[in-house]
């Protein structure tokens, strides 16, 4: 139940943000405008760092395995090869360590 | 007839991208899956909210245990940005009361993108670049729900480590300039302590407030139409 609560809840804010746009005719100001930009960079590099070490004891091959994909990311901009890099040389790492 | 016409050259302009949306949606499935969410509890987000990185965070915070509102604000944060999107096509595209409502529930960065960079002007057209992407996406979710559940012991094999690589892969196209590098080590650095301390989603929205005021306040006058047009297009490559 909760959990249709939730996704209830995330589809209003969802298309609330997309409809809101395009029906209201208003000029935001460039300090918000500004501001927006910049959600999506503060909320993805939020969702990175928490997560990255892991509960494992493996945070090392886990971050050294985030590198790989940052610079996939930055030279492919793929985001399907990024991930998948980072994967592989994360396993790798895994194989050869003790 | 016209209307049918612009619907498929909106529908195949979106072709090119299905390339980067069919494996996001692969990676949401098997994440989804990995953390205890049914076939259709899967699905139903890909269908009813449609927005690859809120699925993405809203998966791995349902497996923290977060609070709903806490999800909700979150997905609010990564969604705010199609209020621009939204004003930017309202500008372009004449749409009566009545497409309104289809043209913003389909509405995404990479639909924005190939409108914005077409200089087609019709709903039609807009609508079948909307839909092409809705149909991979949920085609693929589809594929990775069913996949994901072959996988015995995601623990053991660490997949978990793909959450935090995705979100990383999407930021890295992201920055391009000094203030957006340094909102985004800052960012990092806040959500890294903050989880020290707060629970659930509680780190990302605070970093997300935070790291866009800090944003803004470093930067100057409006970003460019053409900016925005470029994010767009560069989030999904």
């Amino acid at each position: 139940m909760t959990f249709w609560l939730t996704v209830a809840g995330m589809v209003a804010v969802t298309f609330g943000s997309r409809y809101a746009g395009l029906a209201l005719r208003f000029e935001l100001p460039d300090f918000w405008v500004r501001c927006l930009h910049f959600v999506p960079i503060a909320v993805f590099a939020a969702l990175v760092t928490p997560s990255l070490e892991g509960g494992l004891g493996e945070g090392e091959i886990r971050v050294a395995a985030a590198c790989v994909t940052g610079i996939a990311a930055w030279r492919t901009r793929n985001l399907g090869i990024a991930i998948a890099s980072g994967m592989l040389a994360f396993w790798a790492l895994r194989w050869v360590s003790p | 007839m016209d209307g049918v016409v612009g619907f498929r050259r909106g529908f195949w302009a979106m072709a090119p991208l299905w390339l980067g949306v069919v494996p996001f949606a692969l990676v949401y499935a098997v994440l989804a899956r990995d953390t205890g969410l049914s076939l259709l509890e899967t699905q139903a987000l890909s269908a009813l909210v449609f927005a690859g990185s809120a699925q993405v965070s809203a998966v791995g915070l349902f497996g923290s245990g977060a609070a709903a509102l806490e999800i909700v604000s979150t997905t609010f944060l990564l969604n705010v940005r199609h209020v621009l999107y939204g004003l930017s096509l309202g500008r372009r595209i004449p749409l009566s009361r009545r497409q309104r409502p289809m043209a913003a529930y389909f509405l995404t960065d990479e639909a924005f993108g190939v409108v914005a960079g077409s200089g087609e002007r019709t709903f039609a057209f807009l609508l079948g670049a909307e839909l092409s992407l809705f149909a991979m996406w949920n085609l693929a979710t589809l594929g990775g729900a069913i996949a994901g559940s072959a996988i015995t012991d995601p623990a053991e094999l660490g997949i978990d480590l793909v959450f935090p690589l995705a979100f990383l892969a999407l930021l890295v196209p992201l920055v391009r300039t000094r203030v957006e590098l340094l909102v985004a080590v800052a960012s990092g650095a806040t959500a890294y302590v903050a989880a020290k301390g707060l629970p659930g989603g509680l780190p990302i929205l605070l970093t997300g407030v935070v790291g866009s005021l800090l944003g803004a306040a470093l930067t100057s006058g409006r970003p460019g139409e053409d900016v925005d047009v470029e994010n767009a297009v560069r989030e999904v490559a």
